[in-house]
């Protein structure tokens, strides 16, 4: 599987078939966390598409180069990729920090949310470990690391998406009249499950 | 001992992880189109977040506080390999279904948080209440929901291929509920129906009560 017509399905699956947070429900907390303003939305989705395009390759070259090899990935991928995940976040803050002050200032505070944000994980899990996702398995026993890269790229890109759409909504959500008890979090759920009836409308195609 | 039972019960009621404090409601939407796996889950989330807060309570005065994220990180990740490990080997069918949810709850928050939070503080006592008691509110959550989008969704509760219940024929269930979409609804309502309660209790508590 190399071709590019193929490369293309891969990520348009992963951003909008199987959309990461509407489809999947992978990472919520940020999903209802930071979607409250537009600005910080935009941040937190360059900063998830910085760290999962990073850890999925870390992720990727330890089990292929370390884990499968020495036959201790079964028990081991749990904690080693959720450690390699959180080392790598914390050294990109650092570097970010030192290097570029433009750059941290955009994604500094979201980063070290990130390392426990179940969509980085889950991720480069998929990725890195084959069987765990049915759209996966259908394009391919385990993933090249090109494949990964264009997987995670999907993933992130969907995830920004939605992100995004879902703060405009609720920026306008605040200025509506609710009822006293749907007020905040049960009517922002009732608009994320209007919002994810759209996603439903596109499970299936290409088969994905 | 009742210091004991008055943890546990915060768990169960007042501080319940999900519908209170919004933490760890990844897995709860996800996993819960049915009843079986919902329940599944809940059992790995309970032994998870009770063996996990046994452990730090017991080691709090050896770790270093700079570094116990990772610590508290790395016993979780412990655990949640051990859950992993069993339920491949013993029920299959339901870890085909749960999938990557079971490596996911590694970063489920409320775990972390109670580890952070509870266990690194209290004693190794109170620590099990606390994790007992959150657990079991975690998965009252879960199975409720979970038990709603089946029953109405598919007009009826199936564990292990055997019926336990279902509604009178004639029913015409709504596919809507156990599509995504369904869960967003129905937790939406519960939340809501949650915050009527804490109300209600606080008003016979404190008077007629305001709140946001």
């Amino acid at each position: 599987m190399s071709s590019v017509s193929q490369m293309a399905l891969l990520f348009v699956g992963a951003a909008l078939i199987n959309n990461i947070l509407l489809t999947r429900f992978v990472g919520l907390c940020p999903f209802f966390g930071v979607s409250n303003n537009m600005e910080t939305a935009v941040g937190m989705s360059l900063s998830v598409v910085f760290v999962m395009v990073m850890a999925s390759t870390a992720t990727w070259l330890t089990w292929e180069f370390i884990l499968d090899p020495l036959g201790v990935g079964e028990f081991l991928y749990i904690p080693a990729f959720i450690l390699i995940i959180a080392s790598l976040v914390q050294f990109v803050e650092m570097y970010l920090r030192k290097a570029s002050p433009v750059l941290y200032r955009a994604m500094g505070i979201f980063l070290p949310l990130i390392t426990t944000n179940c969509a980085v994980l889950a991720t480069a899990t998929e990725s890195a470990k084959p069987g765990f996702f049915k759209m996966n398995i259908a394009l391919g026993a385990s993933l090249s690391l090109g494949e990964a890269l264009i997987y995670t790229l999907g993933v992130s890109v969907g995830f920004g998406f939605a992100l995004i759409t879902f703060s405009a909504l609720r920026e306008r959500l605040d200025l509506a009249p609710v009822s006293r008890l749907m007020k905040g979090t049960p009517i922002a759920f009732i608009t994320a499950g209007l919002l994810s009836l759209a996603y439903v409308g596109m499970s299936g195609w290409f088969g994905l | 001992m009742s210091e004991w039972v008055r943890v546990f019960r915060q768990g169960l009621s007042i501080e319940n992880p999900l519908t209170v404090l919004m933490i760890g409601l990844c897995a709860t939407l996800a996993v819960s189109t049915q009843f079986q796996n919902a329940l599944f889950m809940g059992l790995a989330v309970i032994f998870v977040m009770m063996m996990s807060n046994v452990l730090v309570s017991a080691f709090r005065n050896f770790i270093p506080s700079q570094v116990r994220i990772p610590i508290f990180i790395v016993v979780i990740a412990s655990f949640v390999t051990i859950v992993d490990l069993v339920m491949k080997a013993y029920v299959p069918s339901v870890y085909s279904v749960l999938g990557i949810w079971i490596p996911l709850i590694v970063v489920n928050c409320a775990i972390l948080g109670r580890a952070e939070a509870f266990a690194y503080q209290n004693k190794v006592g109170l620590s099990i209440a606390d994790g007992l008691g959150m657990g079991m509110g975690y998965m009252m959550v879960i199975v409720l929901l979970a038990f709603i989008r089946e029953l109405l969704g598919t007009g009826k509760i199936v564990w292990f291929e055997s019926t336990l219940l279902s509604l009178p024929a004639g029913y015409a269930p709504p596919s809507l509920l156990l599509l995504f979409p369904g869960a967003f609804l129905v937790f939406a309502f519960m939340i809501v129906g949650a915050r009527w309660i804490n109300e209600r209790f606080e008003a016979r508590k404190e008077g007629p009560a305001c709140r946001v």
